[in-house]
């Protein structure tokens, strides 16, 4: 309890400070205000937590709270004109996650809609298409009563749900194949059908908006989740070659694949122009060196595009630096390392699915987009959970913290009861 | 759970490789993006500071950064007289002379403790430090206005500190307006004829002359260190025959029999040649090289090397004909106006060059001092005799030589001219160097008037009005 207090003190004793270092010219009393709220709902929900038996991971809330507390300092610390928002939503996103994890009685109980959620994610991902503004280049984000959604987050939560209920299903079917083609038994196409079904209408769709990083993100969700479930590397192994395929038809039939793929190779050609966003990206992570030029002292947050969303990560290791940037590194690593914890510790098979897939989106999104912007792997805009800015992003997100500390605490409180149970006999 | 498993990890080596990533950018790139020219990091960092003032040793404002209503403009109360030395700083232009060379001081960027650089973590220096420079605008005036409308350069320095206490090269330029004034003042001195070139940007006190017979005092501690008495007497008839090669008095004037003293206040080049020939190449050598020839001298400001030969900075061997040439400044040696500055200064310091330098304290902005210069000892030229037996020369040299025109009633002065053949059909560069008073200096001073005939007619009266106002206000005397 008094460790559970501390912890959470020290996280937000963080962010205070962080905010407090902050010279900024405007009024930062709504903001702050704001920020109290959060306090409130962090040392409340813990409290809560104790109030009602909470018996699941213990660490990955916590570690959630600093990211997100390390996310809030930093977009107010780029934009404080948008700030005050993202406090709503993250305020928000934390009343979310609670729901969440205190109301879902059994979270088996959504293993029951399978093709329903499969539905839900393509009709979200096509009205994006038909109706959707473009934005950056991309057609991901959508208007509703002023409030801008990007669909493509809520396609996250629907196809986790459906790949984990296909999968469940048809998890001996996949795993042992009914086909015999050559020295690899394939599963039926039956089997398949569904699952090729939406893989080709996500990606073909994401492709058709142009939202390369997200689409890069469900690519490796399909078949990494498809791999945990079977345990064939035949299926790791197919994936590969269709990747460079549709990788290279990509790079043939659309320019702006290309020019891509010529920036990532060499972004100094131009620096000024195509270059741009991954030279100034460099320019402010490499400024950061061992330990960072201090918060607020950086000039990335002003000379990298969408420094806010998509580059927050280059800001952050040009203020806090090197030892800053491995800090944010090593808090991802172990949230999606304890998401992987909680899904080995699952007691039903589709409580560990999607544990399992709720490891592999978090810890495929923070690859692909820290990959991104340190030149690793050609850029492909997509947030970073809980520290970029943007609702829908950090409201999913919570969302699937919810769902994966709802099968933890499960778990929990199933092996707790049935170690009763056993005593129980024993007496 | 195999599949689980291996993918996490997967994932760990992933976020393993990532971290590598980061260490390539942020510690093995890191300079070489700063070095980017797209990179525009220090131009943005700089204009958020507000650029530290530079001052010089009596408070008075050289450069001064005034902020009203948001609007930073950087102000030269002196005008042209600190240029080029005080340089410029501009995005346009980018940055040049002190300006540019103290910017880490001005920007606040530099600390010199661990303490200061952790502060600097947490707050961004919003206001940079204030530099004190050891001019003296007073001496930098006289000599500014004594220099005015010729073409040449005045140093001067601190003999026992090695503080630089003018330092003038003309023509130059208006450091107000920069930005718009600059492309008028380039394509003006590209349309000149070159004979009447003016380099205004020329750093003339960093530019190599031939150093005439102000080379002399150097070759004096070679004719010393071999041996030679100074009382000894040499007869000298206008010209003389060394190793086949003719060497000429200037106007070819016979002096008579001289002594050592009498040689160098004649500027005797017959003499020198002579008993410089007879010390050797290696002596020679070697006393130039402990006078900081071939050497970089230590300084804020860069300052390209004196040499004695052009095939080489550090020769171990002269042929007979050059060593003759080299005696008197001639021949192929090249020296910096503010290295002779220099090895005046240490032949007034009995021996002793001291470290120059041009800074004499950094202030951070609420006055607290950050660095303060202290007096090092850079070279020792000379044993004391020898120094004093040279000094003596440029005594006699003031009083009844060529240097006469730089002799200050009640002072004595020590002088030494010197009349630089630059090549071609031009008037001689006028040289002159010298130290007073004699038996206690306070200043060293080195003059060059560019074709201006000859040292003590050209040179010698700027360098005694800087004397007569340093000895005045007892430049150097702290505790006052």
């Amino acid at each position: 309890m008094i460790q559970r207090f501390t912890l959470r003190i020290l996280i937000l004793g963080m962010m205070w400070i962080g905010l407090s270092l902050l010279k900024l010219d405007r009024d930062m009393s709504p903001i702050l205000w704001q920020a109290l709220i959060f306090t409130i709902i962090v040392l409340l929900g813990s409290f809560l937590e104790k109030l009602l038996h909470y018996q699941g991971d213990p660490y990955i809330l916590p570690v959630v709270q600093a990211i997100m507390a390390l996310g809030l300092v930093f977009v107010t610390r780029i934009n404080p004109a948008v700030a005050l928002h993202q406090f709503w939503w993250a305020n928000l996103g934390l009343l979310v996650f609670y729901v969440v994890l205190w109301s879902i009685r059994d979270y088996r109980y959504f293993g029951r809609f399978r093709y329903i959620w499969g539905l839900l994610a393509v009709g979200l991902l096509l009205i994006t298409l038909l109706f959707g503004s473009e934005q950056g280049g991309a057609t991901s984000s959508f208007k509703i009563g002023g409030i801008g959604l990007q669909p493509e987050e809520f396609v996250k939560l629907a196809l986790l749900l459906f790949m984990a209920s296909y999968l469940e299903e048809n998890e001996e079917l996949l795993r042992v194949g009914t086909v015999q083609w050559g020295r690899f038994s394939l599963p039926d196409w039956r089997t398949l059908r569904p699952f090729m079904i939406m893989v080709a209408f996500v990606l073909g769709i994401l492709a058709a908006q142009k939202s390369l990083g997200t689409a890069l993100v469900f690519y490796m969700l399909f078949v990494l989740m498809l791999y945990v479930v079977t345990e064939r590397t035949l299926y790791l192994g197919i994936s590969i070659p269709i990747f460079l395929l549709t990788g290279t038809a990509g790079y043939m039939l659309f320019s702006h694949v290309r020019v891509r793929v010529s920036v990532w190779l060499n972004p100094w050609q131009d620096p000024t122009g195509m270059g741009y966003q991954i030279a100034q990206s460099l320019f402010a992570i490499g400024g950061g060196k061992i330990l960072g030029t201090g918060l607020g002292n950086g000039i990335g947050a002003s000379t990298v595009p969408v420094a806010i969303s998509d580059f927050i990560f280059s800001v952050i290791a040009e203020e806090l630096g090197f030892a800053g940037a491995m800090a944010v590194l090593v808090l991802f690593l172990i949230v999606v390392m304890r998401a992987f914890s909680v899904s080995l510790r699952a007691k039903d098979r589709f409580g560990q699915i999607l544990a399992a897939g709720i490891g592999i989106l978090l810890g495929t999104e923070t690859l692909i987009i820290l990959a991104g912007v340190t030149k690793l792997l050609p850029l492909t805009g997509i947030p970073l959970p809980w520290v970029s800015y943007g609702g829908s992003s950090l409201i999913v997100h919570f969302i699937l913290l919810g769902v994966l500390l709802n099968i933890s605490n499960a778990t929990a409180v199933s092996s707790h009861s049935t170690k009763n149970r056993g005593r129980e006999y024993a007496t | 759970m195999r599949g689980v498993r291996k993918v996490a990890l997967g994932m760990a080596f992933s976020f393993f490789i990532l971290s590598l990533g980061l260490v390539y950018w942020q510690v093995v790139q890191a300079d070489t993006l700063l070095a980017n020219p797209a990179n525009r990091r220090l131009i943005l960092m700089e204009s958020r500071v507000t650029r530290g003032g530079i001052f010089d040793r009596n408070g008075e404002i050289i450069a001064q950064t005034r902020v009203s209503e948001g609007k930073k403009t950087r102000i030269y109360p002196k005008g042209e007289m600190f240029e080029p030395l005080l340089g410029y700083s501009s995005v346009k232009l980018g940055a040049s002379g002190l300006e540019g060379s103290l910017a880490d001081w001005l920007l606040g960027i530099k600390k010199s403790t661990p303490a200061q650089a952790v502060q600097q973590l947490f707050a961004l220096p919003r206001q940079g430090d204030d530099v004190v420079l050891t001019l003296d605008s007073r001496l930098q005036s006289i000599a500014y206005h004594a220099l005015k409308g010729k073409m040449g350069t005045v140093v001067a320095l601190d003999p026992q500190t090695g503080e630089v206490l003018a330092m003038v090269s003309q023509p130059s330029f208006t450091p107000k307006n920069l930005d718009q004034n600059w492309h008028e003042i380039i394509s003006k001195e590209e349309k000149r004829p070159l004979a009447e070139k003016q380099r205004p940007l020329e750093h003339r006190y960093f530019s190599l002359f031939p150093p005439g017979s102000t080379m002399k005092v150097v070759s004096s501690a070679a004719l010393l260190r071999s041996g030679m008495n100074t009382t000894d007497l040499y007869q000298c008839q206008g010209s003389t025959i060394i190793n086949g090669q003719v060497i000429r008095e200037q106007n070819d004037k016979a002096h008579g029999w001289v002594n050592y003293n009498m040689a160098l206040a004649e500027s005797c080049n017959t003499y020198f040649a002579t008993f410089g020939v007879q010390a050797g190449d290696e002596t020679f050598l070697s006393v130039a090289k402990g006078f900081g020839f071939g050497q970089k001298i230590p300084f804020e400001l860069n300052v390209p090397r004196s040499s004695i030969t052009q095939e080489t900075m550090n020769p171990t061997s002269l042929n007979t004909n050059l060593l003759a040439a080299s005696t008197f400044g001639q021949g192929e040696v090249l020296v910096t106006p503010f290295h002779m500055a220099l090895m005046t200064a240490g032949i007034a310091n009995h021996g002793v060059i001291m470290k120059p330098h041009i800074i004499e304290r950094v202030l951070d902005p609420s006055q607290n001092t950050l660095f303060q210069q202290k007096p090092q000892p850079w070279l020792t030229a000379l044993t004391k005799e020898e120094a004093d037996k040279i000094a003596s020369g440029m005594v006699t040299a003031v009083t009844d030589g060529t240097a006469a025109p730089g002799a200050l009633p009640g002072v004595q002065v020590a002088g030494k001219t010197g009349s630089a053949e630059p090549g071609g059909n031009v008037l001689t560069h006028a040289w002159y160097i010298a130290f007073a008073p004699a038996e206690k200096p306070k200043i060293a001073v080195a003059v060059i008037v560019e074709n201006g005939g000859t040292g003590g007619g050209a040179a010698a009266p700027i360098a005694r009005q800087i004397i007569q106002e340093a000895l005045n206000k007892k430049v150097g005397d702290k505790s006052e």
